[in-house]
């Protein structure tokens, strides 16, 4: 089982930050990797166990399923359904923790799956640097550091 | 019940932090509200249920004992056991998580507690600026970090 995680601080109130990531519909609106995303079966996005079919820029389809929606300990959960990437038993989480001082937001994003053994370190590094950093960064841009 | 949260960011890497906050009988080292602390029946400080007995600053002395503690986790918890202040009930939890981004650290330290009727805002104040602020604040000019 490999396993990622990355973290991260944003100068903003969690609630904000929250209020940007919750929507699981919502990454092509932060996320720069993310171009189109869409609800499958016309389900709410916050409805535990739907499903969320969205296209990378660089052309990807991925369908992912939402497992857990806190809003009040501000996390959520999801799998990997269907995606081009070679992994299986993929779960994610991102969860927002408040920073008392000085009004910002630990940010941890956690993944585990299983995968070929020589593709390991590759995708580790894609995901916790490309996918989990590179939406963090965005965030960090947005939120003015 | 009172809860207290507290939390900041250290630039320090979390290994090194977590190797000053791990020991239980050290914090007369870094704390500047503890003036000595020693642990009852000389047991081994990460020894999950000793109790260590502090001198504060003012004289007044108090007894926790150590409840959890992980190295895997970076967590401890503890409880207050006899205490000058109007604190009952009080057990609290500290918490480091790596920060990737920066090689930084999260620390939390939380409590929940009861008090007397009317004392639970002074008491949370007390706690969350006195003891775990200062704390803070203390740690982020902690001479090892900087090792």
């Amino acid at each position: 089982m490999a396993k990622v995680y990355t973290s991260s601080v944003v100068n903003a109130p969690a609630a904000k930050v929250w209020a940007r990531v919750r929507d699981f519909n919502g990454l092509p609106g932060w996320h720069p990797a993310v171009g189109e995303s869409r609800i499958e079966n016309g389900e709410p996005a916050d409805k535990v166990g739907c499903v969320r079919d969205f296209r990378l820029r660089n052309g990807d389809r991925l369908r992912e399923q939402l497992l857990g929606l806190s809003d009040y300990d501000m996390f959520c959960t999801y799998s990997i359904l269907e995606s081009p990437m070679g992994v299986e038993n993929y779960v994610a989480t991102l969860r927002l923790t408040p920073v008392t001082d000085g009004a910002r937001t630990f940010l941890e994003w956690t993944a585990e799956f299983d995968c070929a053994p020589e593709r390991e370190a590759e995708l580790v590094t894609n995901i916790g640097t490309g996918v989990f950093q590179g939406g963090f960064d965005a965030l960090k841009r947005h939120f003015g550091g | 019940m009172v809860r207290v949260v507290k939390s900041t960011i250290l630039d320090a890497p979390v290994d090194r932090v977590w190797g000053i906050l791990r020991d239980f009988n050290g914090h007369d080292r870094w704390h500047p509200a503890v003036k000595a602390s020693s642990i009852e029946r000389h047991l081994p400080s990460d020894l999950v249920g000793c109790v260590r007995r502090f001198q504060l600053q003012d004289g007044s002395e108090l007894r926790e004992q150590l409840l959890t503690l992980s190295d895997l986790e970076m967590t401890f918890s503890y409880c207050l056991l006899d205490t000058p202040i109007p604190l009952f009930n009080y057990v609290a939890h500290v918490r480091l998580l790596p920060v990737t981004d920066g090689n930084r650290t999260f620390w939390q330290w939380e409590c929940r507690f009861t008090t007397r009727p009317g004392e639970e805002a002074a008491m949370a104040k007390m706690v969350g600026e006195q003891i775990y602020e200062a704390g803070f604040e203390a740690i982020r000019g902690h001479e090892q970090l900087a090792a």
